[in-house]
């Protein structure tokens, strides 16, 4: 934004101290993101950026942790190299995707039901529906303990999907709703005078507005289950090793530098993501007419 | 749509139930060097048909006690330290072994019918000598010094050791300190020497933590399992320097849990503890046998440490080397079955003020 | 037009319009509800029953009845004065010796919560008990132990008598029943969950304090500036967000060591000495530092979107008035950002006081949380008593804030992105 001519020298003052203070801000937001980049080159076994790195000798810069991670193991490996990283990542994607499709599900019904004006406690269902988000992971995890074991669940692939799929319902259900509002509801009326069924004016009419809502939703519920680690670690057991869990153990146990590649490719997967959901948002609004942002 | 959905997620639930094909043993262990260890000495080479998957842990009888109280063992052979071996075994957790093959054959009688024998290792304390170019500290007593030698010290999670060493650093003679620490008062005074250093410690609870904390500079001095102080300087090449002063020598016992897959267990822990892997061992890190046959075969085989460019002696790297062992402390698992629980405890608290 | 003329106006098939209409409102309700009730049924069994379940065992003291059901029985009966009789030895005695070894084992952690040392009694009876088959049995187990001669553990025993107690909820804020089940306070050295208490808001509030300071400016320069530039710097904001907390967590871990980026730079630059390097890992500090930026989108997304909706007209307006522009921002703009900043920090602190796997991975000794509490006593003490009571008390914290941010804010009006 170009300063009027009319600012007196002290405000340009004010002015461009305020941006480099916004500036140092938005360092602070993406420059740890991208600092861990680089490192997953390095050939270090510790996470530093070691003389030689900075100076580009080759022999400080491998491959080594990626082979790793994929589970080949290189010479010169003076710890175990196990398939558990793509384990993990199998094992993520099968909870992630199963948690998500659930949740979507569950979650737009339950919008459609929520963003009629004849819905009774809407606020209170509300508030009970958003409560997998604002209840603390580590209170979540320990009441699903408890009782998931109670019930056998526990140490099971199909408790983390429930599980998960709780925690991933209040994003889908919130996405879904604010795509709801300021649908025109003649829509429906006019599809079903022209004769359409419920379930076709649903997936004719409803579900293409919508659809933007459902899928950053149904994202939102993936990355939360793809991102989880609490309820992993103590509802799971060794079978259910997550990315998460393993980075998680990683750090934990022995810190290898293949978290940082890990870590790489999460970043990646993380950028795919937000693309996508930025795309579908402005799709959602200029389907139903709203002007995009200023 | 619909029959996408439907035909993707019961695909999904399906890959998800059968797909797990697993191991017939998860075998649980402490990570790092040592877990690296035992894999080539012994799992490696175990070929009785069970497929085994390694699993690291912190210690401890929690992850073990939950597992059997929610009828649910997935851990099958876990190793573990002599006090746990011991109330594991009292309070049925673990399962009861024919020992009969190598009871005649160990150092020290093993401490319950429960276990299998693997080695003895120490909480020893160690530097980088990079740290301190000047005076090097030399003992117990230095490493509770912070005046002297300040910086910050690197110790572990749980109480086990860190009483003994206090006790030592204050003057206790190490043949006495389970004399002292049997009076209340003597707790009382391993605390006091504990609050001493309270504002300069940094905790670990994984074993190869100390070693990233020393190295990265974090702290500067910390207390490690040997093993992987010895297998940093031997295979790394770290510039670390040990301080025997103080040091804890401890067992370390396999045991079979409960419940778990017991008979493949039993059948790999035999394998694990011959003298011939309990030897084998420790060509991948500086730990003594507890079978007298296993020290004979490393005697005869030395220089018995693997490394690229030349195999190196062993035996001045093990905690049971008699220069180290007059100035050990003899850690007495019976003790700290009977008081850990409280002991650990107090532990807690301290930690948390 | 009043009512009796409308209750006689009729629908076609004859029933009255009223009555016709309520009819379909009410279908309309139960339609609507119905479109609900799958999700709800879900959240209540895969979430709210278990909630509900950890709150049960926070007052559950049933197991150790379990144990010793004849010994509890008598102790009863017991004056609580002398020595309990022969009779009450025995028959602890046979409950200890024939007892599983896991349950005697399971109890005693119980008991050692009322009277520590109760479990190293136990422990060490039960091994010797095997060689005593014959009475009596009081002096024989004295001679084993003297501390069965010690009237304070048969007094504390009394605590565990009821299969309820609030005993964990007093644990929780560092209070506790001493063996004649009084209120006592907690031994100087025991004194711990106060404290970090305290420190969980201190955290908390300081956290959200940063947030704010660093998130108002930035959320104000995205709404002010032409959309090609602030969709570019919202990516900045909205990445993060979508990268693993583990992610950020471990580039922390990089950054702030000894031997780390932020070090590495200061000392490169000749602004710090090698030797005094700053230390930033392991300690609240660096708790505090790295749940500003994992929680900073919190801020920036709800003060975002009410800074959109702030005319800048209104700014022009003061300006145009002859105020200052801090005074026309002060005065003008600051009052209209308030729902944003309230519903930001809300929702901040709420994330924030239940944090766990940040403070325990880089939070060290003093950087711990009453979070990291909650998980060692499930996974490492198995104290799931005390566990649940924390919870219990943690929860009940968020609820109350949680039903602040409703009225406030209004759920439906979280914004993700």
């Amino acid at each position: 934004m170009a300063l009027p001519s009319y600012t007196t020298t002290g405000q340009r003052i004010g002015w461009y101290s305020f941006l480099f203070y916004c500036g140092l801000v938005f360092f602070f937001l993406i420059a740890p993101i991208f600092i861990i980049l680089p490192l997953s080159f390095s050939a270090s076994p510790f996470f530093e950026f070691t003389r030689e790195f900075m100076n580009f000798e080759p022999e400080a810069w491998s491959l080594r942790w990626y082979r790793q991670m994929v589970g080949i193991s290189s010479i010169g490996d003076t710890t175990v190299v196990t398939d558990k990283w793509m384990l993990g990542t199998r094992n993520s994607f099968i909870i992630g995707i199963a948690a998500t499709l659930l949740a979507t599900t569950l979650g737009t019904v339950a919008a459609l039901g929520l963003s009629r004006p004849h819905m009774p406690f809407k606020g209170t269902i509300m508030a009970i529906l958003i409560s997998p988000m604002i209840v603390p992971l580590i209170i979540t995890a320990a009441g699903m303990f408890f009782f998931y074991s109670k019930v056998g669940l526990t140490h099971s692939y199909l408790g983390l999907i429930l599980a998960h799929t709780a925690l991933g319902t209040p994003f889908v259900v919130i996405t879904v709703t604010a795509t709801l509002t300021g649908f025109d509801t003649n829509l429906i009326r006019a599809s079903q005078s022209l004769g359409a069924d419920t379930l076709r004016t649903f997936f004719k009419v409803i579900m293409p507005l919508i659809l933007p809502g459902v899928i950053s939703g149904g994202l939102f519920a993936f990355i939360t289950s793809f991102d989880e680690v609490v309820v992993v670690m103590f509802v799971g057991s060794v079978e259910q090793i997550t990315i998460p869990k393993q980075m998680w153990a990683g750090l934990r146990q022995e810190t290898s530098p293949v978290i940082l590649c890990m870590a790489t490719c999460l970043v990646a997967l993380s950028i795919a993501l937000l693309t996508t959901v930025e795309l579908l948002r402005r799709r959602s609004e200029r389907l139903r007419g709203i002007k995009l942002r200023n | 749509m619909f029959k996408l959905i439907k035909a993707t997620f019961l695909g999904l639930i399906v890959m998800a139930f059968t797909s797990s094909a697993y191991a017939d043993i998860t075998f649980v262990s402490w990570g790092g060097a040592y877990t690296a260890s035992q894999q080539k000495a012994y799992i490696d080479t175990y070929s009785k048909g069970s497929s085994i998957t390694v699993e690291n842990y912190n210690g401890g009888l929690g992850e073990i006690k939950a597992q059997v109280e929610a009828g649910n063992v997935t851990w099958d052979v876990v190793d573990v330290l002599p006090d746990q071996a011991i109330t594991g075994c009292d309070e049925g957790l673990f399962v009861k072994v024919d020992q009969s093959e190598f009871i005649n054959d160990l150092v020290v009688p093993p401490v319950s019918d429960c276990v299998v024998p693997q080695i003895f290792w120490a909480y020893t304390a160690f530097y980088d000598k990079a740290a301190f170019p000047g005076k090097k500290p030399k003992s117990m007593k230095d490493f509770f010094n912070v005046k002297k030698f300040p910086g910050k010290r690197g110790i572990h999670t749980w109480p086990n050791a860190l009483i003994e060493m206090a006790l030592v650093a204050d003057g206790v003679k190490a043949s006495k300190v389970y004399d002292v620490m049997s009076t209340p008062e003597g707790i009382d005074r391993a605390f006091a020497k504990l609050d001493t250093i309270k504002d300069h410690v940094v905790f670990w609870s994984a074993g190869s933590k100390p070693l990233e904390l020393v190295s990265s500079g974090e702290v500067v001095m910390a207390l490690a399992y040997n093993g992987r102080i010895g297998a940093a300087i031997l295979s790394e090449g770290k510039d670390f320097e040990y301080i025997w002063d103080g040091t804890v020598l401890e067992q370390e016992y396999l045991v079979a849990i409960k419940g778990g897959n017991e008979a493949e267990a039993l059948a790999f822990m035999a394998h694990a503890s011959t003298a011939e892997s309990n030897a084998e061992q420790a060509k991948y890190i500086p730990y003594g046998p507890m079978r007298k046959s296993s020290i004979n075969i490393i005697k005869k085989g030395e220089p018995w440490f693997i490394k690229d460019g030349g195999n190196i002696d062993i035996m001045p790297h093990m905690p049971t080397h008699p220069k180290v062992l007059k100035k050990a402390v003899i850690a007495d698992p019976y003790w700290w079955a009977d008081n850990g629980a409280e002991v650990s405890e107090r532990f807690g608290a301290w930690k948390g003020n | 037009m009043n009512d009796v003329t409308a209750g006689s106006i009729l629908t076609t098939d004859g029933i009255p319009l009223k009555v016709s209409l309520k009819k379909s409102e009410r279908r309309n309700k139960i339609r609507a509800f119905l479109l609900v009730a799958p999700l709800l049924v879900f959240i209540l069994i895969t979430f709210l029953i278990p909630i509900g379940d950890m709150l049960v065992r926070s007052v559950d003291d049933s197991y150790i009845n379990t144990v010793f059901p004849k010994t509890f029985e008598k102790y009863k009966k017991w004056d609580r004065q002398d020595l309990p009789s022969e009779e009450l030895y025995k028959t602890m005695f046979f409950e200890v010796k024939e007892g599983s070894g896991f349950s005697v084992g399971k109890a005693t952690t119980r008991m050692n919560y009322a009277k520590s040392g109760w479990k190293s009694l136990l422990k060490k009876s039960k091994r010797k008990f095997k060689k005593i088959d014959e009475g009596p049995y009081k002096e024989q187990m004295i001679a084993i132990d003297k501390r069965w001669a010690d009237i304070e553990y048969w007094k504390a025993l009394g605590v565990m008598v009821d299969p309820t107690t609030a005993g964990y909820y007093l644990n929780a804020v560092d209070l506790k029943y001493d063996v004649n089940k009084e209120i006592v306070r907690q031994k100087e050295n025991r004194r711990i969950y106060n404290h970090t208490w305290i420190k969980t808001f201190k955290v908390s509030l300081l956290v959200m304090f940063f947030c704010l300071i660093l998130g108002y400016p930035i959320s104000y320069l995205l709404s002010t500036l032409p959309l090609k530039y602030s969709n570019l710097l919202m990516i900045c904001v909205l990445l993060p967000f979508w990268t693993s907390l583990l992610v950020r967590t471990v580039a922390w871990m990089v950054m702030l060591q000894q031997k780390g980026v932020f070090n590495n730079l200061l000392v490169t630059a000749h602004i710090i000495a090698d030797e005094n390097r700053f230390k930033l890992m392991y300690n609240e500090t660096a708790t505090i530092i790295v749940m500003t930026q994992i929680l900073l989108p919190f801020m920036v997304l709800p003060l975002y979107s009410v800074m959109k909706t702030i005319s800048p007209n209104y700014m022009r307006a003061a300006l145009n008035l002859g105020a200052s522009p801090l005074h026309a921002f002060w005065k003008v703009y600051m009052p209209n950002s308030v729902p944003g900043i309230s519903a930001g920090c809300m929702l901040v602190f709420i994330l924030a006081i239940g944090y766990y796997i940040t403070p325990e991975l880089v939070g060290g000794k003093d950087g711990q949380m009453i979070g990291n509490w909650i998980a060692y006593h499930l996974k490492t003490t198995l104290n799931w008593g005390l566990c649940a009571a924390l919870g219990a008390i943690l929860l009940g914290v968020m609820t109350v804030l949680y039903w602040v941010y409703n009225k406030l804010v209004g759920i439906e009006n979280i914004k993700l992105g």
